[in-house]
């Protein structure tokens, strides 16, 4: 019996962007330099609205997860922090997983600041928190002044460092990088979660990228690569896995999918293509110089693109039918849909699935109708019969009430102060006259 | 010139010489008698001995190296800063044994020159900088050479005449090229992707009183004219000259589109300041 999870995605789209024939007399593409006398306020304010509310449905249909992702200066997402938008999510739904992807690590200017972040949202969720570590496209690269790509990898590497000894070596401690010095390592609160929250690596199939995800045994979050490539990376990720002296766990292996679900395979198609085809032309149109600035990849990986396993077409240029030969879509009656993500995990041997929830344009009247089928009539086939989503399956990594946490609760001091013509007492019982009294002498006394 | 052995990969393409510069096996191109020029090569157009370099060099000796890097001078991780550069070109002067000579900088090349020339001034008998990016100049922003599609750099480098230069423009195989010009923005943006800009240079130009020649373009759509205004004003002994062209006004890469007078312009100016 497959046993798969599923997170619901949505970037948080801002469509109402000139179409690609005409957006040259303003911008590039839709990163980075688009002008904002695009952005018209209310509109922005219905997509995330439409963007939030997404996630609640979410969880009340009954998905493990939702993920979300960090976009910069543009219409490409309105969440500009990811792990802000957890923090809402955190607020808005009680048990579905929140996979902030990203953070972008770069674009902080400390890790320690982010190390905060994940520990704060950690805490605010219950420990529901996945967090995802991408490099961040290289078009990011251009518009966040603290960021270059000639130092992308080498200070991603030490900032992950960094982040994941704060999270788990006891403080302080000194740590002496490259980019970071920072004398007094000390996390206050720490994540719930131990030893730190899962992390997921959004990766297109660089050997560096899976070589780290597979040491670490995080997850390798597949992203629009040709359906060969994407075996290919897969495969190689096991075996690397291998070399680390353990099997890949199948919930290492995550597939980002456009799926949608109508009554017939004719009326999904009817309802999606404008959507899809939006999405590929507009959103993913980007150029070499622009996705690869210098040094965002390595010369290794451009290697191995030149000599052609990057991608066969840009996004821009794929035809509906590209789309489903490479599946990167997976549309169609429930049926239809079952069987291509069938088809699709047990090839790729994942064990997780990433849905796009609006396909780039989808209202939230769509995303309604098509998740609620996904959730009644496919979602199903893809658990232990009649199981409920992982959330609820998994132990909870900290008790959600008073009464559980007091009975854990093994603090090394009480909160003690001096009064005077008392002594030392104990602040949470010294308001009661007969507890109020020296509990101890001072030790300079 | 050393006698090239192989056939060239591309127009103007020749075998470098190499040197030994703290550990790093350095390219370089050197001809010619007289005064001790050294020329600190723009992103770009590495690999080659151009018109350029072979009129200058019927001037002056000419040293040609290429950066950490760009060319045939690997890139290492032991140069990622400006100084890094500073200090490579300090040991590399020594190891040739030069005590004083002249500094010419093309574009980065010029940021550089600028950048040594505040390290060291009294190594510098003379300054040439040739449309040289550096300086934090508000209200005249540079291109965006990270962005540019390769016909987007070509446009704004040539402004339009870049079918008359195609022998300059031709680098062997694409995939190979596409690679090693991948590593040479590589190292540019490691020098110059945020800031672009030395603030610091503001205040220490003071320190170069060597004259100082600063070539400008007649249009320059990569880095406006007003950066060569502001070296002129912030160099003791600047002066501005505009080179003109004689087919078409002069733009980024005056070394390419007027060879013969952009080197007759620097080798005036280095006779000139030989008693410097």
């Amino acid at each position: 019996m497959r046993d798969i999870e599923f997170f619901v995605l949505h970037d948080g789209e801002y469509p109402f962007v000139p179409h690609n024939d005409e957006i040259g007399q303003w911008s590039r593409t839709n990163f980075i330099s688009l002008p904002t006398e695009f952005y018209d306020g209310p509109s922005a304010r219905r997509m995330l609205d439409d963007f939030l509310d997404t996630f609640v449905l979410a969880e009340k249909l009954g998905f493990d997860g939702v993920l979300h992702s960090e976009q910069h200066n543009g219409p490409i997402g309105l969440s500009g922090s990811g792990l802000t938008l957890s923090a809402y999510i955190a607020a808005v739904t009680s048990n579905i997983k929140i996979a902030a992807v990203g953070p972008i690590m770069n674009a902080y200017q400390s890790p320690i600041r982010l190390a905060e972040e994940v520990a704060l949202v950690d805490q605010l969720s219950n420990g529901r928190l996945v967090l995802g570590l991408p490099m961040g496209t290289g078009m990011q690269y251009h518009s966040y002044g603290n960021m270059n790509p000639a130092f992308a990898r080498e200070r991603w590497n030490e900032a992950h460092e960094l982040l994941i000894a704060a999270m788990t070596r006891p403080g302080p401690f000194d740590f002496q990088g490259k980019h970071f010095h920072v004398p007094y390592v000390n996390l206050w609160p720490r994540p719930v979660q131990a030893p730190h929250p899962p992390i997921f690596i959004p990766a297109a199939g660089s050997r560096e990228t899976l070589e780290l995800t597979a040491k670490h045994r995080y997850t390798y979050q597949a992203v629009l690569n040709p359906r060969a490539a994407l075996k290919r990376n897969c495969d190689l990720f096991r075996e690397l896995c291998e070399q680390n002296g353990y099997e890949a766990d199948p919930r290492q292996i995550s597939v980002n999918l456009f799926v949608h679900v109508a009554e017939t395979d004719e009326q999904a198609r009817r309802e999606v293509e404008p959507h899809i085809m939006w999405l590929m032309q507009n959103f993913f149109r980007s150029t070499f110089q622009d996705s690869f600035p210098p040094g965002h990849v390595s010369l290794r990986s451009l290697r191995g693109m030149v000599d052609g396993g990057y991608r066969s077409k840009p996004p821009a240029e794929m035809t509906w039918d590209d789309l489903v030969r490479e599946r990167w879509i997976v549309v169609g009656s429930p049926e239809t849909v079952a069987a291509g993500i069938e088809e699709i995990v047990d090839e790729l041997g994942a064990g997780r699935v990433c849905l796009s929830a609006n396909n780039g344009t989808e209202p939230l009247w769509m995303i309604h109708k098509s998740l609620t089928l996904f959730a009644e009539q496919v979602l199903p086939r893809f658990r232990p019969k009649g199981a409920a989503p992982t959330w609820a399956r998994e132990p909870q990594p900290i008790p959600r009430t008073r009464a559980e946490l007091a009975v854990r609760s093994q603090p090394r001091r009480q909160p003690q102060a001096e009064i005077e013509g008392v002594g030392i007492v104990e602040t949470l019982t010294a308001h009661v006259p007969e507890l109020r009294r020296a509990v101890r002498d001072r030790l300079d006394a | 010139m050393a006698e090239t052995t192989t056939a060239p990969l591309w127009p103007f393409h020749t075998e470098p010489e190499f040197i030994e510069v703290d550990g790093l096996r350095t390219a370089y191109r050197r001809d010619g008698a007289g005064e001790p020029v050294l020329f600190l090569h723009g992103a770009g157009q590495t690999r080659r001995w151009l018109p350029f370099h072979q009129a200058l060099a019927e001037r002056v000796e000419l040293l040609a190296p290429e950066h950490p890097g760009f060319g045939d001078t690997p890139l290492t991780p032991e140069v990622d800063r400006i100084d890094d550069v500073v200090l490579h070109y300090d040991a590399l002067v020594r190891a040739f044994g030069w005590e004083r000579f002249h500094l010419v900088g093309h574009s980065l090349g010029g940021f550089l020159a600028a950048e040594f020339a505040v390290y060291y001034p009294e190594r510098v008998k003379s300054l040439t900088l040739v449309t040289a990016p550096g300086l934090r100049v508000p209200g005249h922003p540079m291109a965006d050479v990270f962005r540019m599609t390769p016909e987007e750099a070509d446009g704004l480098l040539f402004n339009g005449h870049a079918a008359e230069y195609a022998e300059y423009l031709e680098e062997g195989d694409p995939g190979e090229a596409l690679i090693h010009g991948y590593q040479e923005m590589t190292m540019l943006a490691r020098l110059h992707f945020n800031p672009r800009y030395d603030v610091k240079l503001d205040h220490r130009l003071a320190r170069v009183t060597a004259p100082a020649l600063l070539v400008a373009a007649e249009d320059d759509r990569l880095i406006p004219g007003a950066h060569m205004e502001r070296w002129a004003e912030l160099l003791p002994n600047g002066r501005l000259e505009v080179l003109t062209g004689d087919r078409h006004p002069t733009g980024h890469l005056p070394h390419v589109t007027e060879p013969r007078k952009l080197a007759t312009t620097i080798a005036d100016f280095v006779a000139a300041q030989a008693g410097a």
